[in-house]
């Protein structure tokens, strides 16, 4: 494979999403190990600290300007799209995710780029099944505005593939985690230490998470192997985990933090036993958001309003299960460190149906075809995966 | 009386955020000259503001204007600056007075030179706090000094007009020359000059997000600076004395911590100036710019002058120097594949 593929070194690159996390990453790693030449479109330079300590070429812009786009693009040969809706209403994030997506491939066409990699996700399957996942499973609706309108996104992605002949090359990324990972870091980190966190079934379900350099692994590779061009690939770890393993890892190093094992049935009945009750519209429609997207979760999560609403929310649970609930909460005590003040201040969250699902499932994703084709190897397991990520963690002070 | 007249040199983030805001409600001094190199930023705070003549050249001002506030991106501070006083115009020069200590000099020349007042937006130095600090030490009330200890961050959001901030030869580095003026002058002026330091950052090639001084000080205490712009740190500095223990935020109107030694007596609160505490930020940056405009009048050293707003600077400078590369373990993959970063460090 070795013959088929392209060196990046001294090539211009341009990384949308480069302020994030994974754009952020790959941005450090372009320039460390294949000392690539790096523009980033940025949208708001007060994001920019990180990239800023590398020696790269930032141009301000918005993937929804047509405009901005084109001139980010020119004069690259390779384009990484890692950008995006992570904020705003559903209209908004579904401009960013189809229309931003549409614009960088009509730009990347335009421009005659050599390559793009677009980062798709695990989600365009819509609610996963148990069992294996490879990539011939069916792509399916789900309801969640991210997930449908990043379906979308690699629908326009297929259509530069087949219509006009751009070398597209499509990652499904798992649940990335590490330094930095917004969703699955920063956020269950402070969920740890402001809730109770619910395990579905007692964590059994499975976590199919990627170390976030094995993922950027898999992004260059998918820009230099000829044979990733037209395709789509899972990226994942080498297995599954369970959740309770996953976020064990994160309890661990907050040191106190507890959870809470719910069965799926209760959650489920909590559920519709909550929305039979009369709360006042705009408090539940609030905490509907709210439990629907971890994405939007994270942002929000940040303002002492969502404290109060969360803390709310568990006056919704019927009296029964909260009494069950404390009950688990006090008995697990006895074997973790003695339980401080707060941590029976701490609320629970009421879960949606679809989040209950997607802890409870089993699906276990599979990588040989990256594996295969692109040469991936993840290089990380959770232990080692997790203690970078805690090292990290402490020196964020987010311990 | 004639009022005084000032423009302003550079209308970013600072400019339409504070020294409008402020110069505006003196009743001293009249702006009347906006610059700007980007002139419908310039043209756009000239009509909100009412000041006349608007610019995109920094010597259209000379004998335009009696004064001057330099707000423009750090690599220009000193050599805007020296023209300035050169003919004859006051300056108030925000942070950091200069990128280099040799720059210091020749702007101190310059104004000795001429006459023409010289200070340096140090503008903590203002602050109610940092000024009881400086009490507190001085009157020993805490003893010897044995350490220190600063940790400040926020993950950044100060909305800049430009990417100035983030270009090396534009900013000249990164959060340790932007905050660090502030925070290594105040650690200066509160506890005497240092002996040594070892400092680490992560710039690579760039400029640092994040940064940590290790510094050993005159008076034998020792402590470590760490700042950040990725992160959200303490926020406080810590300084331990023989008979106690004081700690005070890094913001605007901070909490104060007095705690004596061997015993959990604590002291907590602000502090007022006759008993009104500062409202807004604007109220103390008011202050920086009644002290300049009183040191023209009355033809006074400013309270923090070239030579005062030299000694961060010269701090700044020795730590580049001496820079060697922070241990962040999960930046670099093991394994001679990834072992590119030595080559990659400037
Ligand atoms: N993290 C995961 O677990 C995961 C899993 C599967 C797939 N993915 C995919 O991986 C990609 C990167 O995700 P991430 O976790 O790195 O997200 P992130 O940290 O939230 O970064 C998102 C990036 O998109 C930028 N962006 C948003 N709207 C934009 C706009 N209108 N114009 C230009 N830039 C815009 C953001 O800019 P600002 O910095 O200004 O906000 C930011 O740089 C996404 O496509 C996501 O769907 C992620
Ligand atoms: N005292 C404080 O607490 C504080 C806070 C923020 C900024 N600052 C200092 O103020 C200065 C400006 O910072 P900012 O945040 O406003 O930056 P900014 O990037 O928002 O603004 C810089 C302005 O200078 C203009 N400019 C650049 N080159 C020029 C030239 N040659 N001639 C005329 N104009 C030119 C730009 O167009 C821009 O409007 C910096 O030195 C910074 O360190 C101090």
């Amino acid at each position: 494979m070795r013959s088929t593929q392209f060196d990046l070194s001294g090539k211009r690159v341009l990384v949308t999403g480069g302020t994030g996390f994974i754009g952020g990453r790959l941005v450090e790693r372009l320039v460390l190990e294949h000392k690539a030449d790096v523009r980033v479109l940025v949208r708001n330079f007060a994001r920019a600290p990180r990239i800023a300590r590398f020696p790269i070429e930032m141009v301000q812009g918005d993937v929804t300007r047509p405009g901005d786009v084109e001139r980010a693009v020119s004069g690259c040969e390779v384009v990484f799209h890692c950008a995006y809706g992570n904020q705003g209403n559903r209209e908004m994030q579904r401009l960013v995710n189809v229309e931003g997506t549409r614009n960088v491939l009509a730009a990347a066409l335009h421009a005659r780029v050599k390559r793009v990699v677009y980062l798709s996700t695990l989600m365009v399957y819509g609610t996963t099944p148990d069992g294996d996942l490879d990539e011939v499973a069916p792509r399916r609706y789900s309801g969640n505005i991210y997930a449908d309108s990043k379906l979308d996104a690699e629908r326009i992605a297929f259509d530069y593939i087949e219509k006009h002949g751009l070398s597209v090359a499509i990652l499904q990324p798992t649940a990335v985690y590490g330094p930095f990972a917004p969703v699955w870091a920063v956020d269950v980190l402070q969920r740890l230490k402001t809730e109770h966190v619910i395990l579905v079934n007692g964590g059994d379900g499975l976590c199919n998470a990627v170390y976030i350099d094995d993922a950027v692994s898999a992004i260059l590779l998918a820009a230099v192997k000829e044979s990733a061009v037209g395709e789509a690939f899972l990226i994942s770890g080498e297995q599954p985990v369970t959740w309770r393993d996953f976020y064990g890892g994160y309890a661990r190093m907050l040191g106190t933090a507890e959870m809470v094992s719910v069965s799926a049935a209760e959650l489920l009945k909590a559920h519709y036993a909550q929305k039979r009750r009369k709360t006042k519209g705009i408090l539940r429609e609030t905490l509907s958001i709210l439990r629907e997207d971890p994405l939007i979760r994270e942002r929000l999560l940040r303002t002492p309003e969502v404290v109060l609403l969360t803390k709310a929310g568990r006056s919704l649970l019927p009296k029964p299960i909260r009494q069950s609930l404390k009950r688990r909460i006090g008995s697990n005590s006895r074997t973790s460190r003695p339980q401080v003040a707060s941590e029976r201040e701490k609320p629970l969250r009421p879960m949606s149906p679809p989040t209950v699902q997607f802890y409870a499932a089993k699906t276990r994703v599979r990588i040989g075809k990256a594996k295969r084709m692109l040469g991936y190897q993840p290089a990380f397991d959770l232990e080692s995966g997790m203690r970078l990520t805690e090292q990290w963690a402490r020196w964020a002070n987010l311990l | 009386m004639n009022k005084l007249k000032l423009a302003i040199v550079g209308c970013g983030a600072i400019t339409q955020g504070i020294h409008l805001p402020v110069t505006a409600l003196s009743n001293q001094v009249e702006v009347t000259v906006l610059v700007d190199k980007f002139l419908p930023r310039a043209h756009e705070l000239a009509d909100k503001y009412g000041v006349p003549v608007v610019a995109d050249e920094y010597r259209e001002i000379i004998g335009k204007a009696d004064a001057a506030i330099v707000s423009l991106p750090n690599y220009l501070h000193a050599p805007v600056t020296i023209d300035l006083l050169q003919h004859e115009v006051h300056v108030l020069v925000e942070k950091p007075m200069a990128l280099k200590t040799s720059n210091c000099d020749e702007m101190i020349e310059a104004a000795s030179n001429t006459g023409a007042v010289l200070a340096v937006g140090l503008v903590r130095r203002f602050y109610g706090s940092s000024q009881f600090v400086k009490q507190i030490v001085e009157n020993g009330l805490l003893g010897n000094i044995l350490g220190f200890d600063l940790r400040e961050g926020i993950i950044f959001r100060w909305a800049v007009a430009s990417d100035s901030m983030f270009r090396k030869e534009a900013a000249g580095g990164g959060v340790l020359v932007d905050i660090g003026p502030h925070a290594l002058d105040l650690l200066l002026w509160w506890l005497g000059g240092y002996t040594s330091v070892e400092y680490y950052d992560d710039a690579m090639g760039g400029v640092e997000a994040d940064c940590e001084l290790h510094l050993r000080l005159q008076c034998g205490a020792s402590g470590v600076v760490e700042l950040s712009r990725t992160r959200n740190l303490r926020n406080s500095w810590i300084i331990r004395g023989e008979r106690g223990t004081l700690e005070v935020g890094t913001g605007f109107n901070p909490l104060i911590r007095l705690k004596t030694k061997n015993r959990d007596v604590v002291l907590a609160g602000r502090v007022a100036r006759d008993g009104v505490a500062d409202k807004t930020i604007q109220d103390v940056f008011r202050r920086q710019f009644d002290d300049f405009v009183d040191a023209i009048l009355s033809h006074r050293e400013p309270f923090v002058p070239g030579q005062e707003g030299r000694r961060a600077v010269e701090l700044v400078e020795t730590c580049y120097a001496l820079r060697q590369p922070s241990k962040q373990p999960w930046m670099f993959l093991e394994g001679p594949r990834h072992g590119a970063l030595e080559s990659a460090l400037p």
